[in-house]
This record gives structure tokens, sequence and C-alpha cells, in this order.
């Protein structure tokens, strides 16, 4: 069904492919930028993938002008700050952020506050606050999960309220997203398998949220194939170059579709389960994916049900029969990753503490994905959630 | 040729979004005095608060502000407001004014958009819909809310107030 209205974009130029890294150079050169700031963590910093990026500008007229390797999981603007001062004094002219959403979340915010000239990041939350154009990024993801690389949506951690606080606008689109297999190699098996439940939940909730439209869900659709094609391979051979890259594109699509269509109850919990108890972003929509779509059945149990195909699940009986299968075959996923990489399937594996519950569902109910979820997201309803999925 | 917007089109959109403004302060200001519901909703606000909704660029706009445990009109305009809530245009705005949408999916369909906290906007939001259900005839409910509110005697009887009082309390407003 065609909806009444939709707005559609996607503004970044994709490179994906075998030493597709080996573009940065060129890549910034047509963005008439030479002197990058690299945006990454420890973890990726660590596992050697900065020395291959600083490796490609061997020859090229870019540079380096400097590299920031302490971005933490969940971001404040402090570190924000901190990126964007160091932009500055360095000189550099554009940012390129390498590693996972963290990484990429943590440089689009320092780009706000770069151009617009402020300390103040908090002034921007909201959508469209931004009305400069901003210095050129690239965005080089180094796992297969959030998608930020085509997304207008930054996410950072509110330190003070412990809350996730997210920005959007069509400036903060990276200019560039490349996709190198080599980027994503050397992340471990629980983290790949977390990130592409991130993923495949940007898909399927992206599917069946309120502003779902068919363009995402082409988008959607192909994430969704793409993902659970290879995400098993990928743990179980991390050096499969072309699972990998296969998984990159996944998620990439699956990101598409959501900063389009946007998600639903899954990612409001999701947040809040990372605002409260600081649980991994892919693990906590990982755990709550199969609760969140049983959640749905009643408003979109015939939209879920049309994915069946796409996840496994048995094409047979009636709408809500497929939709009931979607779900089961969810689970069966979580399970074989569970026993692959050991990601947990439960919130109080994931360290969550029953205390919680109650912070959590007020965040959840604030967060503003639950706007976009068919069904209504109450306090008692996240509270039963929250109660199954521990 | 082009068509031209026609200004009493126009004319007739801008009075309709600014009665639908200043109906919702003014149901604002009752249902914040008298329901229990709304009440609990606010308990959570910081005092003093101050919200706006306005259509851009340069259309009617209203602000409001939580003040104890209930909330008060400030005016047209933007009175420095914490948050904005801003339609793209008068069309926009008239679809959730006149209940053909929700207030939820005027952001869902992004002919709102957000000035400000995300988390502070869902208990506008909220709040919007508990004054949406005294001020809407409930045969729109099922249009404009994900599960329709079902009112209880006290709330039927609050809302027959709300009904009996609007027109004076939308009257008083149009000068400040
Ligand atoms: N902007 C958006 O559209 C969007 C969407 C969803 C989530 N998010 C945000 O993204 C963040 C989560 O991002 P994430 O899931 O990508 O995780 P992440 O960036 O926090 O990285 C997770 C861990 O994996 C390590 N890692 C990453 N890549 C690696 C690699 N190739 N080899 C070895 N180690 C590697 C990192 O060092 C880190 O320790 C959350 O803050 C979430 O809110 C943003
Ligand atoms: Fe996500």
């Amino acid at each position: 069904m065609i909806p009444q209205y939709y707005e559609f974009s996607c503004q970044v130029k994709i490179v994906s492919g075998l030493k597709a890294l080996q573009n940065l150079p060129y890549e910034m050169d047509l963005l008439g930028a030479h002197r990058a700031l690299i945006v990454t963590d420890q973890g990726v910093a660590g596992a050697g993938l900065i020395k291959l990026v600083e490796s490609v500008f061997t020859g090229s007229n870019c540079e380096i002008g400097a590299i920031f390797d302490q971005t933490p999981p969940d971001s404040s603007s402090k570190v924000v700050n901190q990126v964007a001062k160091l932009f500055s004094n360095e000189r550099c002219d554009c940012f390129v952020a390498v590693g996972g959403g963290s990484s990429i979340d943590t440089a689009k915010c320092a780009n706000m506050v770069v151009t617009e000239g402020t300390d103040d990041l908090l002034k921007f939350q909201g959508a469209e606050r931004l009305k400069k154009p901003m210095k050129p990024f690239i965005a080089i993801p180094t796992t297969a999960g959030t998608g930020s690389e085509v997304t207008m949506v930054a996410v950072i951690y509110d330190d003070v309220n412990h809350l996730k606080l997210a920005f959007t606008s069509i400036r903060l689109y990276p200019n560039v997203a490349i996709l190198d297999p080599k980027m994503t190699l050397t992340m471990p098996p629980k983290i790949t398998a977390a990130t592409a439940m991130d993923a495949l939940t940007h898909a399927v909730e992206g599917y069946y949220c309120l502003q779902k439209n068919p363009v995402s869900d082409a988008f959607a659709i192909g994430g969704i194939k793409l993902i659970l094609e290879n995400v098993e391979q990928c743990i179980k051979n991390g050096q499969d170059e072309n699972a990998r890259l296969a998984l990159a594109n996944g998620a990439l699509l699956a990101g598409i579709s959501f900063a389009n269509s946007m998600v639903g109850i899954v990612h409001s919990i999701a947040h809040a389960c990372g605002g409260v108890a600081r649980v991994p972003h892919g693990l906590a929509n990982s755990i709550l994916l199969p609760w969140g779509m049983e959640n749905n059945l009643e408003k979109a149990g015939a939209v879920i049900a049309e994915l069946a195909p796409y996840l496994g699940a048995s094409t047979k009986g009636s709408s809500l029969d497929q939709a009931k299968a979607c779900i089961q075959a969810v689970r069966d996923l979580q399970k074989r990753l569970k026993d692959l990489s050991g990601l947990p399937t439960t919130l109080s594996e994931a360290g969550v503490k029953k205390e919680q519950f109650e912070a959590i569902a007020k965040a959840a109910v604030n967060d503003g994905s639950a706007t976009y979820n068919p069904e209504d997201v109450t306090i008692e309803v996240v509270m039963g959630i929250l109660n199954k999925a521990f | 040729m082009t068509a031209q917007k026609s200004p009493i089109s126009y004319q007739v959109k801008k009075t309709v979004v600014e009665t639908s403004l200043l109906a919702l302060a003014a149901a604002f200001e009752i249902v914040s005095r008298h329901a229990p519901e709304m009440k609990a909703e606010l308990a959570d606000w910081e005092d003093g608060r101050i919200f706006s909704l306005g259509v851009l660029p340069n259309g009617p706009a209203i602000s409001l502000q939580k003040k104890g445990s209930e909330i008060h009109y400030l005016g047209k305009g933007y009175h420095n407001p914490k948050l904005k809530i801003l339609f793209k245009n008068l069309d926009a705005a008239i679809l959730p004014f006149t209940g053909q949408i929700g207030s939820h999916i005027a952001f869902v369909q992004r002919r709102a958009i957000l000035h400000g906290n995300v988390g502070e906007a869902m208990q506008i939001s909220r709040a919007m819909a508990i004054v949406q259900s005294y001020l809407m005839p409930g045969l729109v409910f099922s249009k404009i809310f994900k599960r329709p509110p079902k009112l209880t005697p006290a709330q039927l009887f609050l809302k027959a107030r709300v009904m009996a009082t609007i027109g004076p309390a939308i009257f008083m407003k149009i000068w400040k």
C-alpha cells in the first residue's frame, strides 16, 4: 500500500569493494579537502586499521592532519568538543570517521560543532537545526551495523541525564561512504553478530514502522537478504572478504531504509537500555527484536508477514501465522548466533538488573523512535517487554 | 501558466490554524487544571518550561508554559521557548488540527519538525494527546490515536465542560 505521503532521501556517494579504501585521497580531493582529521577508537586502532588508512595517503596530494583515537563507546558532548578543537587546532579541512557508529557519530557531532562555531552541541537537538554547509565528511565503517555512514542521524550520550540524544539533519549525511572488506575483517565474532543484528533490526523495524514507503521497503528487503545470507559466514570465517563486503552492504541498505522509514519500539527500548544499563546498541536490539515484532502483531502483523520469504520463515497459513513464523525465524537466528559467537539472548545475560526496569521504561517512552512504532508505546507496554526479555 | 495561490484561501487557512492554536491553548489550560492524567504527565516536567507551536516560515504561533502543576498560555508568537514544534506550512498544520491525522502522524510524515530535546517533545506530544481527547470528537479518535482512549464518566464530564467554555476562552485569547 502506498502511504498517504512520504519523503525519502539519501545523499551519500557509495564506494564499495575490494581496495575501495585506496580511493580515500581521491575522494577527499574531489571534495576539495586535503588535510583529514581521522576520528576512531582504541579498538579499531588496536586492530591495525588506522595503519591501513595511513598507508593509502602515500603518493597522494592529501595528508592526515591529526588522529583522534579516544572515542568511547558512548561519546558525550565533552568528547565531541575535544574532537572539534583538534580539528581546528590542526587546521584540518575534512573529517574521516573510521569505526563503528560510535566513531562516525562522534565525528558527525564534531562537524556540527566546528561548522556552527559553538561548544554547545545540545542547542542543535531536534531536526533540521543546521543551516550552514558542513565540512567534507567521509565515513569508513568498520562494523556492519549502524548504517551511520548513510544516515542523516547522529546519536550521542547525555552523561548527565543518562540518555541517548538524537540529531537529524540532511547536512549530517556523510559525503562519501567507503566500504572496504579489509576494514571489517578484524571484527570479533560477538561484535560481528551484535552489529549485524542492529542492521537486521533497522531493516525489519524500517519495514513495518509508520513512515515505511515503497523506496525504503526496497532497501529494507535488500538489506535483510544480504544480512541473513552472510552474517553466519562472517562469524564462522571472519576472513571471508566476500561475505564481509556483502554484510557491510546489507547494513548499508538497512541504514538507508531506516533513516527514511525510521525505527520503533525495539530501538526506543534499546536506546533506553544503552542509556540506563550501558547495554551495547546492537546487543540490545538483538535481544529485543522478536519482542518488538510481537508487540506490533495486531497493528502490523500483515506487513510483518510480507517479510516471511526474506526471513526464511514459513509462508503457509494466515498472515498472522506468517508474521508469527517471522518472529520464530528471528528467534532461531538469535539461537544460532548465540551458539556461534556467545551473543546473549536475554537482558539478564546482558547485565540489565530488574531494578533498572523503571528507569529504562521511562526513557523508552520518551525516545523519539516510539513515535514511529505502529503500536502505542506506554510504560506498561515497555515493562511487559522488559519482563519477557529478561 | 502556473496558478497563483489564492490570497483568500490562504487567509482562510491561516484563520483556521490561528483559531485551532488558540483552541489548543485554551484546552491545555482547562485540562491541565482539572485532568488527573494531565497532572501526572506534567509532574515530570521542570517548572517554567516554555514551548511553542507554530507554522513556518512566519505563520501563526503560540507559546505555552508549565507553571506549578498547570499549563498557561503566554501569548501569540514565540516567547523564548525551550522547544518548538514547527509545521512546514499551513496545510501541514491543518491536517492534525482538524482531526484528519494524529499529531504523531504529522511528525511521522515529516509535516512537522522539532527544534529541541526529543525526550521533552515526547512528553509534550503525550500531553497534547490528552488535550486532544477532550477537544476532538470521539468520531475521529481512531484516526488520531494509536490506541483510542475510552473516556470515563468523569472525563466525559470534563469534556463537556471544555466544550462549553472553549468558545469564550478562545475569544479571550484573541488579543493576547
Ligand atoms: N547514526 C546512526 O544512524 C546510528 C544508528 C544506529 C546506532 N547508532 C549508534 O552507534 C553506536 C554503536 O555503533 P556500533 O554498533 O557500530 O559499535 P561501536 O562503534 O561502539 O564499536 C563497538 C566495538 O567494536 C570495536 N570495533 C569496531 N570495528 C572493529 C573492527 N573492524 N575490528 C575490531 N574491532 C572493531 C570498537 O573498537 C568498539 O570497541 C551507538 O552509540 C548507537 O547509538 C547510530
Ligand atoms: Fe540501530
